[in-house]
């Protein structure tokens, strides 16, 4: 759009560095030396490595994602995904259920299992739970819970990642006071590193979303007492539904 | 914010007073502090990836223009504004035009140490903005009128009753008194505020110079609030806090999260490519960013003072060390507490008023040992007490008494016969006042090192007579010993 007092400032920043205009030299701290080429094959392994340790991963990430915090169930099929989603939301007393229109709810039956306890879940998209964005913002804030699919979970850390797009809103995850996220088999990846090269793969190929969210456990604060208490902001409850 | 680092020693025996803070002061190197020092022992190849975000950092500043520049265009390419502010006045001016050109009532900000430097919500409330900070601590701090005391946990001092107390004037009602009964009656009073915002202001953890990305690191959540919701967002940086590409993220998230609070990773980070896109449901319309100097080109042109820029603002530093833990957040006088407050916040806000602050440090080296970038914060502070007392007149702050003192103490030293006669009339004349080998307290010039330690009495038979008399005893010694045999 439009860049003001660059210049200026670019010119003073050389003369307290001491230097003229010059691209840096290679340097082997940083990942920038790396050609798109590079990138593009290390993302290529990355997704060979998690699809041929999915099971590996899967395990690492139901441990290091209870330690974060999130309320871990592993079940075998889709069926019985819907299923614990179901009883999740019935053992809140959740009368109001959102959930976004992601790919996921094709194979796992969400609203099936819920309409069986009489909840019709909303689908948090505009012209569904809302006519327009401050609508769809205040049937977000009004609901019990919010159900997304993950589109990479870490081992690493416990995290889930979502990248807001059509479908998916970005607040469908955070104003509801309880969270549930269903990840599937082959969606793990071993660490921060491995997200941050299939991220910059995207980029150079003009396919990265307009924001990612890293969510590892429930909103937190320990800003009175130094005491940590869950649901600040976010929801104060997160459960994590893991099919495999 | 106007520093008031010249209050530095007034505030500290005040903070040391103070039963409240000194017991909510535990919680810093109890919490924090222990939680940090595991947290690194137990991430494999901990000191290799401190060893690497430290090359990043250093090779990120050694380059900052190619790197900024790399920056803005991108932010550009995806669509967002770029504003370049030399000083605070310069970036509140555009935020404030911004929000009346697009007619903003509410604005929420999350935590941006860059927006205290520029008391932003105080100048938004000026001009009839509401402004709402939104990290819990940082909304204790807003009712309460006052600075953050520490970088990661602004409301740290203030006790639970304290909080209840606030709480209970601003809403009216009986807040509760737990920590979870307070909590849950600031999530109200801030998700109504959250709904209604349409602009919010956001610091940036990293910016991502490759891609135009911003990074925000929060617990809470407010950060995912402040770039879902309203309809501009502005995320204000300081100059320096750029990693050339995604890929150099990892490493820093690690290191930065590790050693702020211990965590793996904290519960939210959010990474923002410029303004929603088209076909999203939701997200803010226009992204702007500004690039703040606000006296930062004075570190980046002191090659002693640079890497003072390598601060990822993780407050590890302050947790470590026993000064800040003692006198608080408060004393340092401006934005920025603690063993980095006591490098920055002199250089950004004027070393001469914050003349005590780069002696507020042992130099006992805690710092520098927990710094997840190893910066060099004792060798900072020495070379800030080297321009105190040496530097140009604008810079220098040592007093014409002091001196006068430190002359005649030179007098009095320089020569071996003025300061053997010295010592023994030293004791001569102090032995009547002193009690048990000590004097308690001295006058002035020298009632200042007494206040806090008392001062011996110089020995009546000094080290250098006692030396020549043993040595001639044990040349004596060994003759005879020889005449034996």
């Amino acid at each position: 759009m439009a860049i003001t007092g660059r210049d200026a400032f670019l010119g003073r920043v050389r003369g307290a560095l001491g230097k003229s205009p010059s691209a840096p030299a290679p340097d082997d701290a940083t990942h920038l030396g790396l050609t798109p080429d590079d990138v593009r094959s290390a993302a290529d392994g990355v997704r060979r490595e998690m699809s041929e340790q999915a099971d590996v991963l899967l395990d690492a990430v139901a441990d290091s994602a209870a330690t974060a915090g999130w309320k871990v169930r592993r079940v075998a099929s889709p069926e019985d995904a819907a299923d614990v989603v179901a009883e999740i939301c019935y053992d809140a007393g959740a009368t109001k259920i959102l959930r976004s229109d992601q790919e996921v709810f094709n194979a796992v039956p969400v609203d099936a299992a819920l309409q069986a306890l009489g909840v019709t879940p909303g689908i948090a998209t505009v012209g569904q739970a809302g006519t327009d964005v401050p609508a769809l913002k205040q049937a977000t804030f009004d609901s019990d819970v919010g159900i997304t699919g993950v589109d990479y979970a870490i081992a690493e850390t416990g995290t889930v990642v979502l990248h807001p797009r059509q479908g998916l809103s970005r607040l469908v995850s955070l104003a509801p006071g309880r969270h549930i996220a269903i990840l599937t088999r082959g969606d793990v990846l071993p660490s921060l590193d491995e997200l941050f090269t299939l991220e910059r793969a995207d980029y150079n190929e003009g396919a990265i979303a307009g924001s990612m969210n890293l969510i590892s456990g429930p909103s937190r604060t320990g800003d009175i007492a130094a005491t940590i208490v869950d649901g600040i902001h976010g929801p104060f409850e997160v459960h994590l539904v893991i099919i495999g | 914010m106007l520093p008031t680092t010249d209050r530095f020693k007034k505030g500290a025996k005040e903070t040391l007073a103070d039963p409240v803070i000194q017991m909510s002061m535990e919680a810093v190197y109890n919490g924090f502090h222990t939680k940090r020092q595991s947290a690194g022992a137990d991430t494999e190849g901990w000191e290799d990836q401190r060893d690497r975000g430290r090359a990043i950092k250093e090779h990120t500043i050694e380059n900052l223009d190619y790197y900024l520049e790399m920056l803005t265009d991108n932010v550009d390419a995806n669509g967002g504004n770029v504003f370049f502010a030399n000083d605070s006045a310069a970036a509140t001016e555009y935020i404030l035009n911004l929000a009346s050109d697009r007619d903003v009532k509410t604005v929420i900000k999350s935590k941006s140490m860059v927006s205290e430097e520029m008391s932003l919500a105080h100048e938004m409330e000026a001009v009839g903005i509401e402004a709402v900070e939104t990290d819990l601590g940082e909304y204790i701090i807003q009712l309460a009128g006052e600075a953050p005391y520490h970088i990661i946990a602004p409301a740290i001092h203030k006790s639970q009753d304290q909080v209840a107390e606030m709480f209970k004037q601003t809403t009216g009602i009986d807040p509760g008194d737990t920590p979870k009964e307070l909590t849950t009656t600031a999530r109200g009073m801030l998700r109504e505020t959250f709904q209604r915002a349409d602009m919010s202001v956001t610091g940036v953890n990293f910016a991502v110079a490759e891609s135009g990305s911003i990074v925000l690191v929060t617990n809470e959540g407010n950060g995912r609030m402040c770039t879902s919701i309203p309809r501009v967002h502005v995320a204000v940086m300081g100059m320096e806090k750029i990693v050339p590409s995604m890929q150099d993220l990892g490493v820093m998230l690690r290191i930065l999260i590790r050693s702020a609070t211990g965590q793996r990773i904290s519960s939210y980070v959010t990474m923002v490519n410029g303004p929603r896109r088209d076909e999203e449901e939701d997200g803010p319309e226009e992204f702007h960013l500004v690039i703040v100097d606000n006296g930062r080109m004075k570190l980046l042109a002191d090659e002693k003072l640079r890497e003072a820029l390598y601060c990822l603002r993780c407050g590890a530093c302050l947790n470590a060390c026993p000064v800040y833990r003692k006198v608080g957040g408060h004393s340092y006088g401006w934005v920025y507490p603690g063993p980095i407050g006591a490098v920055v916040s002199p250089v950004l806000s004027g070393l001469k008023q914050a003349s005590d602050l780069p002696f507020a440090s042992s130099l006992c080296g805690a710092c520098r040992e927990v710094c997840p970038v190893r910066i060099d914060i004792p060798n900072m502070l020495l070379h800030l007490r080297q321009q105190v007392v040496e530097g140009p007149p604008e810079v220098r702050s040592v007093g014409r008494m002091e001196r006068l003192g430190w002359k005649a103490w030179r007098f009095g030293n320089i020569k071996s016969g003025r300061f053997r006669r010295g010592g023994k009339l030293a004791n001569r004349l102090g032995r009547p006042f002193a009690r048990g080998g000590m004097f308690k307290r001295l006058p002035p010039p020298l009632s200042g090192w007494t206040r806090s330690r008392d001062m011996p009495l110089p020995a009546a038979s000094p080290f250098r007579d006692r030396f020549k008399k043993r040595l001639a005893q044990s040349s004596q010694d060994s003759q005879s010993s020889e005449g034996e045999s």
